[in-house]
């Protein structure tokens, strides 16, 4: 099998790595001819299906396997991943291919940087030494002193060493694991029922710092409602997150010492596609959200129409790094049961960009009260 | 029935001020507040040893409106003022999420900050006037019904709404510990980042306690002398007015005669936050040896309003009774 691929956005796939490495040490990264797909399923906690069209982080691959569709299933450990983009942050050209060294299969990254910056005019500090070798007393302004003090400044390269565009040329290697088809044959996305309420999130920033600070605020008190392990420990303090189709959502927090809520009106809530809908038009009509739009209203005050869920607070925080990325993030929610959290990457080359859009996928389970 | 209007409603543009203040006494978990038609009371108490409290002004609030309550009868003497207990590390984490926008909110609280703490503090205040300049408004409104009822705060800034409700606990009525304001044996004034680092310097040795001695002054002895030994090493701090400097450390000494008493560490750490954001400390011991600390917090309270507002901020610590460290003033023989 192949693969190879020169990495087109470099800051855009760390990110979206970083995104991906604050659920899960292990990603399932699943390349064919037509998308790149990431999954992390943690032992506990949240999973991320992604799925990135190639154009957005990659130009000029090539991919052969004998599955079909060209399908390669790999297992890619997401630290030595991020630890090798690191070195790709300034890079001139990076690339990424499979490989294999000393029989370990691996993904190697070839990154090309520039030493320092290039730079077309002789520098002060170079031509103040070509005049104390040249000897000539006039400053470089002068065509004559130019001719000289660039002979010299060739001369003074040599000696010296290069000091101006000099290309270095790293490889990361990250080894990985390649998974058999009947290994992954058994990995689903979760399935869920239709979602009572789906809306469109505030800024994720915002989200997330105020989120912190209700996690951390679970956590102060000494809370006997803080959820223990088997052995005890605190987990982590539970948040309530609620939303309705009337454009609101809500985060709340409830312990001994205190009750605090804060309240976003004004979100949008989308219009579903009732092509995509199994039933069509009426689906549409019978779809739960459908009904919840009967209830409550755009002041969120009141508690009808909301769909709620309990989620862990740490888990949430980490989550909502993936606002990092920017992009429209639509949520929906499954009241008492689930939250699933639609990432839509912003699509930053219009040219390229028909054909795919990229979206990552959380699955959040809802605790129960 | 009586109308619903609540005892006690304040409504506050920037909860910096308040943040700061409640973070120099924010040592123990919970607070105790007082509302009165002045303004609010807030102390903290760690045992009978250590004790803070401070004011909030009304004047610090953009309006501040307090309905006392009314007696049972016409014959009852009016009710006490509320009083209650609140979770004090909540209230502070709920008024960070006010002040989101300010990056000195995210600092680590509950620990000990010290100068880093101060730098911040002061460099809290462009942040808040970069906000007011700029039109960017947001309301934090306080409230509470009444006995039992909660303390509320709601709070509205960029384009989120907040609602706190703080549990309000029955506090035992706690009494001050006592200070003898009128017979002091030693009064000093000084910048607070003097003491504080002297006290960080202390703090270098691991001591239990810090011994403070002070004396009228001579060839060999300091006009005041902050002390500790501690398993690591014992380390002293001497102040003397005796200085040619047009801004002496010492600002105002009064001290008749020697005396020294002795307090627990852990009560000077306390204080530490209190130290780093006050611009003058005034120490004095009584002639019981309780140490009290009166810190001086300038608040910069609107650029239209000329004078800076400011408020204080107490501490009062029982000293050590030991043969050891303390020789008490007053010829009182320490029994033993």
């Amino acid at each position: 099998m192949r693969f190879r691929a020169e990495i087109r956005n470099v800051s855009t796939l760390t990110k979206f790595t970083a995104s991906l490495a604050s659920i899960g040490h292990i990603a399932w990264v699943r390349l064919d001819d037509k998308d790149v797909r990431f999954t992390v399923i943690p032992e506990q906690g949240t999973q991320v299906w992604s799925v990135i069209s190639p154009n957005t982080i990659f130009q000029d691959w090539t991919i052969q396997s004998a599955a079909p569709n060209n399908t390669i299933n790999l297992e890619v450990p997401l630290a030595p991943l991020q630890r090798a983009l690191r070195s790709a942050q300034n890079a001139v050209a990076a690339n990424i291919r499979l490989t294999k060294k000393d029989n370990i299969p691996l993904l190697s990254l070839t990154i090309t940087t520039m030493a320092m910056h290039s730079s077309q005019q002789p520098t002060s500090s170079l031509s103040d030494r070509d005049n104390h070798f040249s000897g000539n007393g006039r400053a470089p302004s002068t065509n004559g002193a130019n001719d000289t003090s660039s002979a010299f400044r060739e001369a003074s390269v040599d000696f010296f060493g290069p000091k101006a565009d000099r290309e270095i040329v790293i490889t990361q290697d990250i080894p990985i694991r390649v998974l058999a088809p009947a290994t992954v044959e058994g990995l689903h996305e979760p399935r869920c029922r239709e979602p009572d309420v789906h809306i469109v999130l505030p800024n994720l920033n915002q989200l997330k710092g105020i989120s912190e600070r209700y996690t951390k605020l679970g956590m102060t008190t000494s809370n006997p409602r803080t959820p223990r392990n088997n052995s005890g420990i605190a987990k982590g303090a539970k948040l309530e997150l609620s939303a309705n189709m009337h454009g609101c959502l809500r985060l709340s927090l409830k312990t001994d010492a205190m009750g605090i809520s804060s309240l976003w009106t004004g979100l949008e809530n989308p219009e579903l596609d009732s092509t995509q809908l199994a039933e069509g038009e009426d689906g549409l009509a019978n779809h739960p959200s459908t009904r919840m739009k009967e209830l409550g209203d755009a002041s969120g005050q009141g508690e009808e129409g909301w769909a709620t869920v309990r989620i862990e607070g740490r888990d949430w925080g980490r989550v909502l790094s993936v606002g990092r990325l920017g992009g429209r993030v639509i949520a929906c929610f499954c009241d008492e049961h689930a939250l699933i959290l639609y990432v839509f990457l912003p699509e930053e080359d219009e040219r390229e960009g028909g054909g795919g859009e990229s979206v990552l996928t959380y699955y959040i389970n809802s605790y129960s009260v | 029935m009586a109308a619903i209007v609540p005892m006690f409603s304040a409504v506050a543009s920037s909860t910096r001020h308040i943040l700061l203040l409640l973070r120099c006494i924010s040592f123990a978990k919970k607070a105790l507040v007082r509302i009165s038609a002045e303004g609010l009371r807030f102390s903290t108490d760690e045992g009978s040893s250590i004790e803070a409290f401070v004011f909030l002004d009304k004047a610090l609030f953009t309006s501040y409106t307090y309905h006392a309550p009314e007696p049972a009868s016409s014959q009852d003497d009016p009710p006490e003022p509320p009083f209650f207990e609140i979770d004090l590390q909540s209230l502070l984490e709920t008024l960070n999420i006010f002040s989101l926008s300010d990056l000195t909110s995210s600092t680590r609280s509950g620990g000990y900050d010290d100068f880093a703490a101060h730098r911040l503090n002061r460099h809290a205040g462009m942040n808040a006037f970069t906000n007011h300049a700029m039109g960017v408004t947001g309301v934090c409104n306080f409230s509470y019904n009444g006995e039992g009822g909660a303390l509320s705060i709601h709070m509205f800034e960029s384009g989120v709404t907040t609602t706190c409700d703080l549990t309000t606990y029955e506090a035992d009525t706690v009494e001050d510990i006592p200070f003898n304001r009128d017979s002091l044996s030693v009064k000093t004034i000084m910048r607070a980042k003097f003491l504080l680092e002297a006290v960080t310097e202390l703090n270098s040795v691991n001591p239990a306690s810090m011994t403070v001695f002070a004396s009228p002054g001579s060839a060999s002895k300091p006009n005041l002398s902050l002390s500790a030994i501690g398993a690591l090493g014992t380390a002293a701090i001497d102040f003397t007015t005796a200085t040619s400097s047009e801004t002496p450390v010492l600002e105002s000494l009064y001290c008749p005669t020697e005396t020294s008493a002795s307090y627990p560490f852990a009560a000077l750490k306390a204080a530490q936050r209190a130290m780093a954001s006050a611009t003058k400390v005034s120490l004095r011991l009584d002639d019981e040896g309780v140490l009290s600390l009166q810190f001086l917090i300038e608040l910069e309270v609107g650029s239209s309003d000329g004078s800076g507002a400011v408020a204080f901020v107490d501490f009062r610590i029982v000293p050590l009774v030991d043969d050891e460290g303390a020789r008490e003033h007053g010829g009182e023989s320490t029994s033993e």
